[in-house]
């Protein structure tokens, strides 16, 4: 990639203003919703305006900063007409941005309670917008073009029945060809994940008082369990049951009597939910009726391990490479979760078959595969099975990426200073660390405080008084206020791409608009110029979103 | 008392040296208040400016005792590590503490960045040669080179490794006493290079460094429609130019 110009400083450096921090969603726990980051609302609002308009982006943004609102209060809010609002919120529903629930209200004295629906901003997957060619490259590189075409389908609509579908598909084919091909790419994506049953409409939310316990405890037991924020609790409410979000069924009709009955691709067990299906028909929720929409926890579940992996290989060596892959490749299907901090346990064998398998391990022995496993950190189990912790992976790549940021922002001492503080995880004092890290006791003090200032350190005054009082500065990198700043920034940057993407589109409008016949000399040198910049820009796009899903820990 | 001092043991273990030639009475009482308290400080020293406060003399009674005292190689200015400008003064008898030259890194109160860069080479060398190494074998191997006049203790090497380690160019692993770990006992803290020599491709930068607003120092600055925008950011027009 092109190398980025060295900065020239400006103007001072900015004094204490501090970003709202927040990674956004639910990530951060705690009683209510936590909302997104300054920017993360901005860039998500920005991706809302570019598809779907500036009311609809409106609307959108008010409920990212307020938090769930009901109807009336939108309205009040935005100060649009209530048909527009809902106008609005029927997209953002559609394309699976807003989740709809409804809450009891308790009443006054003498008053019975009262239900009313709110709708509730889903940050993250407005966010994954504009994941949506990565998604497709997946899918593309494991089923065929039907299944492409579907899914694609699926994007751009937002949520689509079986119907709908294959009326989709239908256009220039016979029916039954179109009935039949999109059925059995529906079935092939469904067994893959790659798309799910929709939630939920409008689940109910009771109180938390009498919801079931809050999530489960840690494995440590001196920790608290953290209550759940709200959108992990309609989340939860809304989503169907794992049984039922891949489950197809499809109605065929019989010559002979006339009645339909139902072909259904069943796990074991699911009799139960089936017979529950087949009482719900006539509420229209047999096979052709139900709503599927793209799974996104399957894509982000394959870049977790994606991320991983090329970490592994640019840090250690292509063999831990091969192994770490063999090793989620055999675990995927049995982890349930996206983030999962450690992979299941595997016996050597079975990491040896599966990476017998790809080209890259065909001349791997197993002597070798132990030696990337070691390297790797594995834990070593009994009967040499080994466990890999991918939560320390994750954190290696996220320690990478912000220390990259402060060489490049800061320079090398900085770098320095910035990975013994990293390391050590504890507060230090100037001159230890002036010491460990080689840097002169004169200029030390210097980057601390701009470091300080930036809010990548933070820093802690202690006096000791005696015959003189002396102060003591101590510095610390801390996470967990600095890991949602840079995703801020992040978040800032990939909207500043996007923008100037645009900006540099919209110049050369006339441009792009004559026909190639007539793009010579100059304009044709212009139109190659528009094209790099293009290219260049919308490949560090790719590239920073990876980087956000990182942060976002997927 | 001043002969008295001059034969006392310091704390430090630091014997003070009598000096028969000293003209302990062709002191002042300015001078000897003022050499007195430099004394005391033993291999710390003092400032010219805490001098001032401590004894309450006048600024220029000071100075002059200052360069007396100097003249007749009773005291001696060092440089500091914290400001070559400071004034900064010891009894002779006395080497100055690494508190305030800085330590062994340090030449005339500046850190010796030419010495250190050439040892992290050496030693950086030594480590890609051996492949796996530990401290006390970078150490040796160091020493055997014979390219330092004064040789280096295992602690200063080790110093110079963890250095090493921040600068991300050398990974530190605990042997397991197989494969490539054979020739160091299990369970001891060792160091291998990061990257092999030839390796053509840098080091990868992240992708937020990777454009100008990770790199930016305005970045909170920078709003669109703002006077740093990055539709007019001047970074955004430099990397964008072909």
């Amino acid at each position: 990639m092109r190398g980025v110009p060295p900065c020239s400083s400006r103007s001072k450096s900015r004094s204490g203003s501090r970003s709202r921090s927040g990674s956004g969603g639910s990530r951060e726990g705690g009683g209510t919703m936590v909302p997104p980051s300054q920017y993360g609302i901005k860039y998500a609002g920005h991706i809302i305006s570019s598809h779907f308009g500036d009311l609809v982006a409106k609307v959108c943004e008010c409920l990212l900063r307020r938090g769930p609102l009901t109807h009336q209060n939108i309205v009040r809010f935005t100060e649009m007409s209530a048909s527009q609002v809902k106008n609005c919120l029927l997209v953002l529903i559609q394309q699976n941005c807003v989740q709809a629930f409804s809450v009891e209200h308790p009443g006054g004295v003498g008053d019975t309670s009262r239900r009313s629906t709110e709708y509730l901003a889903l940050f993250d997957n407005i966010i994954h917008r504009m994941r949506f060619p990565k998604f497709v490259a997946v899918v593309s590189q494991e089923l065929d073009k039907e299944c492409v075409e579907l899914f694609q389908g699926l994007l751009q609509h937002g949520r689509l029945t079986l119907e709908k579908m294959i009326d989709r598909a239908k256009s220039g084919q016979e029916d039954s060809t179109a009935q039949d091909a999109t059925r059995e790419a529906l079935s092939k994506l469904a067994n893959a994940r790659f798309v799910e049953h929709c939630p939920d409409p409008e689940p109910h939310l009771s109180p938390p008082s009498e919801e079931a316990p809050a999530r489960k405890r840690t494995k440590s037991s001196k920790m608290v369990a953290e209550p759940e924020t709200i959108e992990e609790r309609v989340l939860a409410a809304a989503t169907p049951m794992e049984a039922k979000r891949f489950l197809i069924i499809f109605d065929t009709t019989t010559e002979e009597d006339g009645q339909k009955t139902g072909d259904s691709f069943l796990g074991v067990g699911e009799k139960r939910k089936s017979d529950a299906l087949e009482s719900n028909k006539e509420l229209g929720s047999d096979g052709e009726q139900v709503l599927w929409r793209v799974n996104v926890q399957e894509f982000m579940h394959r870049f977790r391990h994606k991320a991983c992996v090329e970490n592994v290989r640019e840090r250690l060596d292509g063999g831990a490479a091969v192994a770490l892959s063999a090793m989620l490749e055999i675990s995927k299907s049995m982890e349930k979760k996206v983030k999962t901090d450690n992979s299941v346990p595997l016996s050597i064998n079975t990491i040896y078959e599966e990476v017998m398998k790809g080209e890259a391990g065909r001349a791997m022995t197993l002597d070798h595969l132990r030696a990337s496993l070691v390297m790797l950190g594995c834990e070593k189990g009994v009967d040499e099975s080994y466990k890999i912790d991918l939560k320390n992976i994750i954190e290696q790549a996220q320690n990478e990426e912000v220390e990259s940021i402060v060489l490049k922002r800061y320079g090398q001492e900085a770098y320095r200073i910035f990975r013994l503080l990293s390391k050590a995880n504890c507060l230090l004092e100037t001159g230890k660390i002036s010491d460990t890290a080689f840097v002169d006791k004169k200029e030390i003090s210097k980057i601390l405080f701009r470091l300080w200032k930036d809010q990548f350190l933070h820093m802690e005054k202690i006096v000791v008084t005696g015959p003189r009082q002396t102060q003591f500065l101590l510095w610390k990198v801390d996470k967990t206020t600095l890991w949602p700043h840079v995703l801020d920034e992040m978040y800032h940057a990939v909207l500043n791409l996007n923008l100037r993407v645009a900006y540099e589109l919209e110049k050369e409008n006339e441009l792009l608009n004559l026909p190639i016949e007539k793009r010579s000399g100059p304009l044709e040198k212009r139109y190659n110029r528009l094209r790099t910049v293009r290219l260049l820009l919308e490949s560090s796009l790719m590239k920073l979103d990876d980087a956000i899903m990182l942060f976002h820990d997927f | 008392m001043c002969a008295l001092s001059l034969y006392s043991v310091t704390a430090m273990g630091k014997r003070k040296r009598p000096d028969s030639k000293v003209p302990a009475l062709s002191m002042t009482e300015q001078e000897k208040i003022v050499y007195n308290l430099i004394q005391s400080k033993q291999d710390l020293g003092i400032w010219s400016r805490d001098m001032k406060r401590e004894t309450s003399l006048p600024n220029n009674v000071v100075d002059k005792s200052l360069k007396s005292l100097c003249s007749k190689g009773l005291i001696k200015e060092v440089v500091t590590v914290w400001s070559k400008s400071r004034k900064h003064f010891l009894a002779s008898e006395f080497e100055p503490s690494s508190e305030i030259t800085g330590g062994k890194w340090y030449d005339q109160g500046t850190l010796d960045t030419e010495f250190i860069d050439f040892l992290k080479d050496q030693c950086l060398k030594h480590i890609r040669n051996m492949k796996i190494a530990t401290v006390d074998m970078v150490a040796n191997a160091v020493r055997r080179s014979r390219v330092l006049k004064n040789d280096c203790s295992s602690q200063e090497i080790g110093e110079i490794v963890r250095a090493l380690i921040l600068d991300n160019d050398v990974i530190e692993m605990r042997s397991n006493g197989l494969g490539e770990f054979a020739s160091v006992p299990t369970g001891r803290m060792c160091y291998k290079c990061r990257r092999s020599p030839d390796a053509t491709k840098e080091p990868r930068v992240g992708a937020m460094a990777s454009i100008p607003c990770g790199v930016c120092p305005q970045i909170a600055n920078c709003a669109p429609g703002g006077v740093i925008s990055p539709m007019t950011c001047e970074y955004y027009s430099m990397w964008l130019d072909f």
